[in-house]
């Protein structure tokens, strides 16, 4: 006795797959198609070989192989690619993909377990897809008293502003989204709008729980952001610049970690802080209070916060390489594009073909983008360490700690900076340059 | 004149300063219970438990069925515990049959269920690891169960629901080497919750967490009535298998583990420094078993006990736990009133979270090793 | 009732007679269709290999000094109010008059050192028409009572259509005296319906807020299909 579909018929699902199909195509071209021209019309286009890229021309060479690789190197050099795809969004959603599996496995050999092993049958290494299509296909529930249109916004404002700080870190020499002169100063900025986002969204949620994780959350964050703040002015002082790949080329000789070891381990332990993790996840502290302020959200509502947090985790990552590691500063390790591919082309059999535009990426940045990552990895997988060995905190000692030892510390880290600066050792004009 | 309302029911009363939070049924740091809790900021000032959620009526149910067939239903209370609940109902039974139990089925009795408060006590820690937000306390002693969970799987045949005490001695005899067997996984054992200091109970984060919450003094303590871990880490020195030696207790070797403190830490601790007398008294209890004779007198079919009463306790994992049954001529016992610790240890949740922060709810609560489906029976 | 007056025995002998088996309609063996007669049945279960030995009375024991020199403190301060129903090994029973029963608890925790009680449970009686409050007392205080039990009971009036709190089943409550019955009492009221006079918080604990039925552990509360 099936109750689903009892009137099922094979024809008229096919026949509904065929409308289905036949209404994309035509709402495609009668509405899609306008609308990739229109936006065409707007985005300057890039010249190519002394000819302005047209769509109908990328088609055309699209084809021809010879002028397949100048036409990406143009794509590639562009804002749009830069934000989107490499040191931008895509990238930084990449690594915190990565560091959710890396993160379930580590922890799961901390506990003596396997952790994910089945799904994609090397290791789990789908898991995290899996995971993903399982938060989609859930359905999204609202309160029924919750402020809803804040309540909707808060998971997108919250990966868009976890995206926007992602944005502000320097990959490689001159691949970094914006650039501002006054990167540190745009980095604090975009901190302060995470304890806004997440007391409006667990206020618009209109639960005890959620509130209670909000009040927790804006009590650690404000409390954190000071000594995260006074932690980083050592390296200001001693750069005498607040932008960021300035301070990254001010470590080609030594990393300010050998200096400012204080301030280094300070700017950690905010870290772990802000990004509400154990031992400090008290806005989200399971036994105490559900799930603090995402107590309410479900489906991909939820799994957008995650995406955020993991960005968020990037990119505080990203920032203490870029600030105390050296950022993408290393030895050469990545092989040079052999000259004979560029002079001779490459012979395959009887045929020698001549590629123009290689290579890509010239070896300065693929070999800085290695040594980022390779720096940001380990900050990260150090970041994780402290869920296997460490029970959470409780609030009272979190602000005690925040107020007191932690804003000592960063006072005395300034102070070993000017001390520094005016002993004539580093600085503008020191001993060490 | 305000409507009348059934006991129990209350309405909520609208306060701008205090605001109430029902922690439980569907709380993950509640367990089958509610705790009706009052805040003012960040402080509790009032605490309601409702129990009752995982009510079954095992009582009643004895009430129905003859003195074999309420073996396998009694254990469910507790069915990570499940021989130390069946252990004073087994005595209490005999006492009303007037049964003798042989010598080694006394020994195998106290080694299966030192074994089963190795398996309680590692699964409470757990949900306090986890309470704490410390997941690899979680992981771990739940993996290490499994050592015990074999052990008692080999005995008895099942995994956790053993049914493995019967009036009149234990079920079945022993597996083959079974004492070597015994013997080795209990030295790993002991070797491996050594471990657990390093990482849970010196943790640093740990202790400032949980030392000097939740001070139950030792006047409280008693007064309360409190049991078990909660009464010894008051400073109490009761544990019944000294100070009312059932079965062979008299003849093992090992010591009560008591602290002064009386705060969350020490009660933590208590269980874990248990955990080590049982691995003494397992390993004891196999140098001096007989190694060869009946584990069971065999019952009649359908006894009947006369018309008398018996409380029997012993120590399980939770503290004192007694069987009182009368019996009236019967093969089914007329009442059976079953005296749990966790249900005693009930009373310190509102005596002891009153006034404490709300981050050491869970800390303070799980601490009194408090089981809610054995305190609703 | 009989089996109050069997339990105010001072020794614990009980006589299980085999021929009892005959006579007992639930017994399973028996409940075949060819009914045994007592010889063939001990043929049968000698056959089977199972022991009847145990069938003789259990061993009558002496009543110890220590729990009998306490029971006569009892007795000698409140005479004929109580009645010691038995002294055994580390048990000792006292009944009392609810009207008396607070003197008593107030004597056993002042004088005799009890200062807890380990359970409070109800026993329903509704052919005498009574219910029995039984009070499991210990100490921790005093070392040679750590493993001694002293039951404290007495009994109230039943009635066939219970009203709780509302009707005459109610009784002293012994909160003043031992704090520790605070919970056990309140399952007692709910379970029984024995209304706890002085128990500053007499609401349902274990019970759903809605239960409408009557006390559930009361005799006249019938399992379904038992």
């Amino acid at each position: 006795m099936s109750t689903i579909a009892p009137e099922f018929r094979l024809s008229r699902f096919i026949a509904s797959l065929t409308d289905i199909i036949f209404w994309v195509l035509l709402i495609f071209s009668l509405v899609g198609l306008p609308l990739v021209f229109i936006l065409l019309f707007y985005i300057k286009l890039p010249i190519v070989n002394g000819q302005l890229l047209t769509p109908y021309l990328a088609m055309t060479w699209m084809a021809d192989p010879s002028r397949t690789i100048p036409i990406i190197k143009s794509l590639i050099h562009t804002e749009f690619f830069r934000i989107i795809a490499f040191p931008g969004f895509g990238f930084a959603a990449l690594l915190a993909a990565a560091t959710i599996f890396v993160e379930r496995k580590f922890l799961a050999k901390i506990q003596l377990r396997v952790g994910p092993l089945y799904c994609g049958k090397i290791e789990g290494i789908l898991q995290l897809m899996g995971d993903g299509l399982k938060l989609i296909s859930k359905e999204i529930i609202i309160p029924a008293k919750a402020d809803k249109p804040i309540f909707w916004v808060a998971p997108l404002l919250f990966v868009g502003t976890a995206a926007a700080f992602a944005s502000l870190i320097p990959v490689a020499p001159g691949w970094v989204v914006s650039n501002p002169n006054v990167g540190l100063l745009v980095v604090f900025a975009t901190i302060g709008f995470f304890p806004i986002i997440v007391v409006l969204s667990s206020w618009s949620a209109n639960s005890k729980w959620t509130f209670i994780g909000g009040i927790r959350a804006l009590h650690q964050m404000i409390s954190f952001e000071i000594p995260l703040i006074l932690s980083l002015l050592g390296i200001v002082i001693l750069t005498g610049t607040l932008n960021l790949t300035e301070i990254v080329e001010s470590q080609q000789h030594y990393w300010w970690i050998v200096f400012m070891p204080i301030g280094a381990i300070v700017f950690f332990i905010t870290i772990l802080a802000e990004l509400e993790r154990i031992p400090f996840d008290l806005p989200e502290a399971e036994s105490e209070i559900v799930a603090g302020w995402l107590t309410e959200f479900s489906g991909m509502m939820y799994g957008l916060i995650q995406l955020g947090t993991y960005l968020k985790l990037y990119a505080f990552a990203g920032l203490f390489t870029v600030l105390f590691l050296g950022g993408w500063n290393g030895p050469m390790v990545w092989p040079p594009f052999p000259q004979e591919i560029i002079t001779n082309g490459i012979t395959i059999g009887p045929i020698t073909a001549h590629i123009p535009g290689l290579p890509l990426f010239d070896q300065d940045m693929l070999n800085g983008t290695l040594w980022f990552v390779i720096k940001t990895v380990g900050v990260i997988l150090v970041i994780l360490l402290p869920r296997g060995v460490f029970p959470r905190i409780r609030i009272d000692l979190l602000l005690y700690t925040g107020w007191y030892k932690l804003i000592g510390l960063a006072f005395i880290n300034i102070f070993i900076a000017l001390g520094l600066l005016y002993a004539g050792v580093l600085g503008h004009g020191g001993l060490i340059q | 004149m305000t409507t009348q309302l059934p006991p129990g029911i209350q309405l909520e009363t609208v306060d701008d300063r205090i605001m109430t939070l029902n922690v439980g049924p569907q709380h993950p740091g509640s367990g089958h219970m509610r705790l009706i809790i009052k805040v003012d900021g960040d402080y509790i000032v009032s605490c309601d438990p409702d129990p009752g959620y995982v009510h079954r009526g095992e009582e009643k149910m004895a009430e129905y069925r003859n003195y074999i067939q309420n073996i396998p239903h009694l254990e469910r209370p507790v069915i990570h515990d499940s021989c130390n609940i069946l252990y004073p109902y087994c005595l209490a039974v005999e006492d009303l049959l007037g049964i003798e139990v042989p010598e080694r089925a006394k020994y195998i009795r106290v080694i299966a269920s030192e074994l089963n408060r190795c398996v309680y006590t590692l699964y409470w820690l757990a949900i306090y690891g986890i309470f704490l937000g410390h997941s690899t306390m979680f992981m771990w002693p739940a993996g290490d169960r499994e050592l015990f969970i074999d052990l008692l799987e080999a005995m008895s045949g099942a995994r956790v629901t053993h049914a493995y005490l019967v009036p009149g001695g234990v079920r079945n005899d022993l597996p083959a080497n079974f004492e070597e067997r015994c013997l080795r996984q209990v030295d790993y054992f002991e070797k491996r919750i050594k471990e657990y200091q390093a990482i849970f109970y010196q943790n640093p984060v740990l202790r400032q967490r949980t030392e000097g919450t939740g001070i139950l003094s030792r006047m409280d303590a008693i007064r309360l009535g409190t049991t078990g871990s909660v009464l010894r880490a008051s400073g109490v020195d009761f544990d019944l298998r000294k100070k009312e030696p059932y079965d062979v207790y008299e003849n093992l070797d090992f010591e009560t583990q008591v602290l002064k403190e009386g705060d969350s830490y020490a009660r933590s601790l208590i269980p874990y420094l248990e955990m080590f007398e049982s691995c003494r008294i397992i390993k004891d209890a196999l140098r001096k078993m007989p190694k060869s004779g009946s584990v069971r007198t065999k019952l009649k079919p359908n006894p009947k006990g006369g018309n008398d009463e018996a409380y029997r306790r012993v120590e399980s994992g939770r503290g004192s736990l007694g069987f009182h049954i009368i019996s009236n001529n019967r093969p089914e016992p007329y009442r059976v009133k079953i005296s749990v610790g966790s249900f005693r240890n009930l009373i310190c949740i509102p005596y002891l979270l009153k006034g404490e922060k709300l981050g050491n709810m869970p800390s303070v609560y799980w601490s009194l090793n408090y089981w809610p489906v054995e305190a609703d029976r | 009732m009989d089996s109050k007056k069997k339990v105010d025995k001072e020794s614990s002998e009980t006589n299980i007679d085999a021929t009892e088996l005959e006579n007992d309609q639930n017994n399973e063996s028996n409940n075949d269709s060819t009914k045994l007669t007592k010889e063939e049945a001990k043929k049968f279960y000698e056959e089977k290999g199972i022991d009847l030995s145990h069938d003789v009375p259990i061993r009558s024991q002496p009543i110890p000094p220590f729990e009998k020199s306490m029971a006569d403190k009892i007795v000698s301060k409140f005479g004929q109010k109580v009645v010691i129903n038995y002294v055994r090994p580390n048990r000792i029973r006292v009944n009392t008059k609810r009207e008396d029963i607070l003197d008593v608890a107030y004597f056993i925790r002042d004088e005799l050192k009890f200062d807890h009680a380990e359970s409070v449970g109800g026993v329903d009686y509704p052919d005498s028409k009574e219910i029995e409050v039984v009070y499991h007392l210990g100490s921790y205080t005093d070392e040679q009572l750590g493993n001694k039990i002293l039951a404290l009971a007495t009994r109230v009036p039943r009635e066939d259509i219970p009203n709780p709190g509302k009707d005459s089943t109610r009784t002293p409550s012994l909160r003043d005296v031992f704090y520790s019955v605070e919970f056990h009492e309140r399952e007692c009221f709910e379970m029984f319906g024995v209304f706890f006079e002085g128990h500053p918080d007499n609401r349902r604990l274990l019970l759903p807020e809605d239960w409408a039925d009557i006390p559930p552990f009361r005799k006249d509360f019938k399992i379904k299909g038992r």
